[in-house]
Order: structure tokens, then sequence, then C-alpha cells
């Protein structure tokens, strides 16, 4: 059983998501719509966020295939940094709903929620090594400053011990969360 | 839809400047699902059949995301792109000024829309979303619209990401 983090609007526990306008009545939905929902996540039939970009199922399909890429993908970048990337990511951004689903994710992968509780409190500061306050860092300046960028930064990520093949799945997880975050931050909203 | 990813049209790499053979170049297409699933989420946001939302306007969208993101080689691409379809270029002009208020009413909301997005998303609300509907834009294009403007700042992420990257190995090589 996970321990209850809250801290600074954030959380740990399991919300929903409420869409703004119309959803697509899954009764409604074409032949095309319902593969890219089972293709997408495995409840999202039921998610309100799922059958509102369901409107447009093409970009979905795409939209799906590069996040689930990224997330899931074998090899690389540990799953659980990546988790650490996106929760970090979605506290800077204020995502409070991506922050919650991402923080528990981390925790399921790294049997530990030190750092979510660092992150949620205070990001510039968080991370219980060297190599996590570099992925944090790196994590917060690319959100915020991506027109700011420098090889300095990237080195700083191999000082730490990331591969070249680690920094692009970073970088991936990084950009793939500041697509996610607007998506539910301006379609709808947390409940419960 | 494309079943077919064609490396030699791929826009990240060329903005991003990864020459093919690169070390940076090889280290992201390790990861060719991605670079595939983004290259096609920039075809589908870009397909010119896509209904109630012109490719004129989403290429302003885009290049007014980029303009206030200072990502300039990705202006440049969107900014030759609406040159390509003959798209008004005061307009073009205006919006690679950031200057949005001089805009009809429709793309005007579409361009609000944008800068909350782009510059800070927690102020999106539910009234900031309506504002769209209001101003004649459906469901299906307000889907478009968001997952656009959302998309943008991935890639503009990506791009300085992966830039970065190459200037990193570029220099150690030397």
């Amino acid at each position: 059983m996970s321990r209850l983090i809250e801290a600074q609007g954030f959380t740990n526990r399991v919300l929903g998501w409420d869409a703004w306008l119309d959803v697509v009545a899954l009764a409604d939905a074409s032949p095309e719509q319902i593969t890219v929902l089972e293709e997408s996540h495995p409840k999202a039939k039921e998610s309100d966020y799922y059958l509102f970009l369901v409107h447009q199922p093409e970009i979905l399909r795409q939209r799906s295939a590069a996040f689930n890429a990224i997330m899931y993908a074998p090899g690389g970048l540990p799953r659980a940094e990546r988790e650490l990337a996106s929760t970090v990511v979605s506290r800077v951004n204020g995502c409070v709903y991506c922050a919650s689903v991402h923080a528990q994710r981390f925790e399921q992968l790294a049997k530990r929620d030190d750092v979510i509780e660092q992150v949620f409190n205070d990001p510039a500061t968080a991370g219980t090594s060297p190599r996590e306050k570099a992925i944090v860092l790196a994590s917060i300046d690319l959100t915020l400053m991506p027109g700011q960028v420098e090889p300095a930064q990237l080195r700083a990520l191999r000082e730490v011990g990331l591969s070249d093949d680690e920094i692009l799945d970073l970088i991936h997880s990084i950009a793939i969360f500041a697509w996610a975050n607007r998506l539910m931050l301006n379609l709808g909203e947390p409940v419960g | 839809m494309t079943d077919t990813y064609d490396l030699s049209t791929d826009i990240v790499d060329r903005i991003a400047g990864l020459t093919p053979g690169s070390a940076a170049y090889l280290t992201r297409h390790k990861r060719d699902k991605v670079a595939a699933a983004t290259q096609r989420s920039s075809d589908a946001l870009f397909d010119p059949a896509l209904p109630d939302l012109s490719l004129s306007d989403r290429l302003l969208v885009a290049l007014y995301a980029c303009t206030l993101s200072n990502a300039p080689a990705l202006a440049t691409h969107y900014a030759e792109r609406l040159a390509s379809i003959n798209a008004d270029r005061a307009v073009i002009d205006q919006i690679a000024q950031g200057s949005i208020d001089a805009q009809e009413p429709r793309l005007r909301a579409m361009l609000i829309f944008t800068r909350t997005l782009i510059q800070s998303p927690i102020d999106g609300d539910k009234t900031a979303l309506e504002q769209l509907p209001a101003a004649g834009i459906p469901t299906p294009a307000v889907v478009a619209l968001a997952q656009l403007i959302a998309f943008l700042s991935y890639q503009i992420r990506l791009t300085a990401g992966l830039r970065a990257l190459q200037v990193l190995n570029a220099t150690e090589a030397a």
C-alpha cells in the first residue's frame, strides 16, 4: 500500500478527469475510433480524455504511438527515471492530474516515493542522488526554457552516467509531457 | 493515412541539423517508432483535408507558437510553408512579429488560445476553451487545434534537445 503524499496542491492519489466540451459517445463511435481507443490505452473507452481526443482518430493514433513508444519501450533510460521526468515536467507545468498518475507509476517501478515528495514540494532542489538531481534539472530547464538549451546541459547528464541513448529517452520523456500536460490542463479538469 | 515513413523528409532531423550517419542521428533512429510517430503526427495535424480548420490557419498557429517559444528554425520552416501555399504575406509578417490583434476574430481566437497553451498552460480554463466554439469552431476542430499546439510544444523541445546533442557530439569529434 503506497503512502499518501500531498504537497503544494499536488497529490499521488488516484484522480479522475472530466472534459469541458462534448466527448464521443461510445455507442456513436466509428469502427476506426474504436480501434484507435483500443490501441491508445487499456481503459480508453471509459476515459473522458480519450473519448474527447478520439474526435480526431488519426491524430490520436499517432499521439498514442509516440507516447507509448517513449514511455514503455525496453532498454535505454530506466522506466522509473522516465516517470520521474514526467512527474517533474507535470509539477512544473502545474498539471495535477498528470503528476498524480506518473508519481504513482514511479512508485510502482522504483518501490520508493522519497523523490516524489521532494518534487511536489520543490522541484528545483529534488533528487536523492547526483544522477536524479541532473535528470530533474534537465526536465525543468527543457520545459521552461526550450529556446536556451545548451550542449553543456547534456554534458552534465553524461557526467552523472547517462549514455546518449538514455539522454535521448530523457529528451523524449520531457517533450512528450509538454504535449500531454497541455491537453490535460486546457481541455478539462481533474476530479475526485 | 501514410503507411510509410520516409526518413528523407523527416522535419525534426532537418530542423535539429541531424545529418544521416552522424552520431546524434544514429542515436535518434534507434528509437525509430518515436521518430515515425512524430513525423506522422505532423502529417496528420497538417493534413490539407482536415475539415473546419484551414491549413493556412494551422500553419499560422504553428508560426506563432514557434515565435513565442524562441524557436527560430522551426518558425522559419512554418513561414516557408505558409509562403508555399500563397498565404497573405502581411499576415505572416505580423504573426512572425508576435502581433495578433489585427487578425479576423476566428483566427484571433485560435491565436489567443495558442498563446495561453504555449506560454502559461496552467492559466487555461473552461471559459478560455469555450471561446473557440463561440468563434464558430466545432468540437472536432477544437480537438485538432489543441493537439496541434500541444504537439508543437513537443516538437519545439525535441528539436532543441536533439540539436544540443548534435552539437555536443560534433564538438567532441572535432
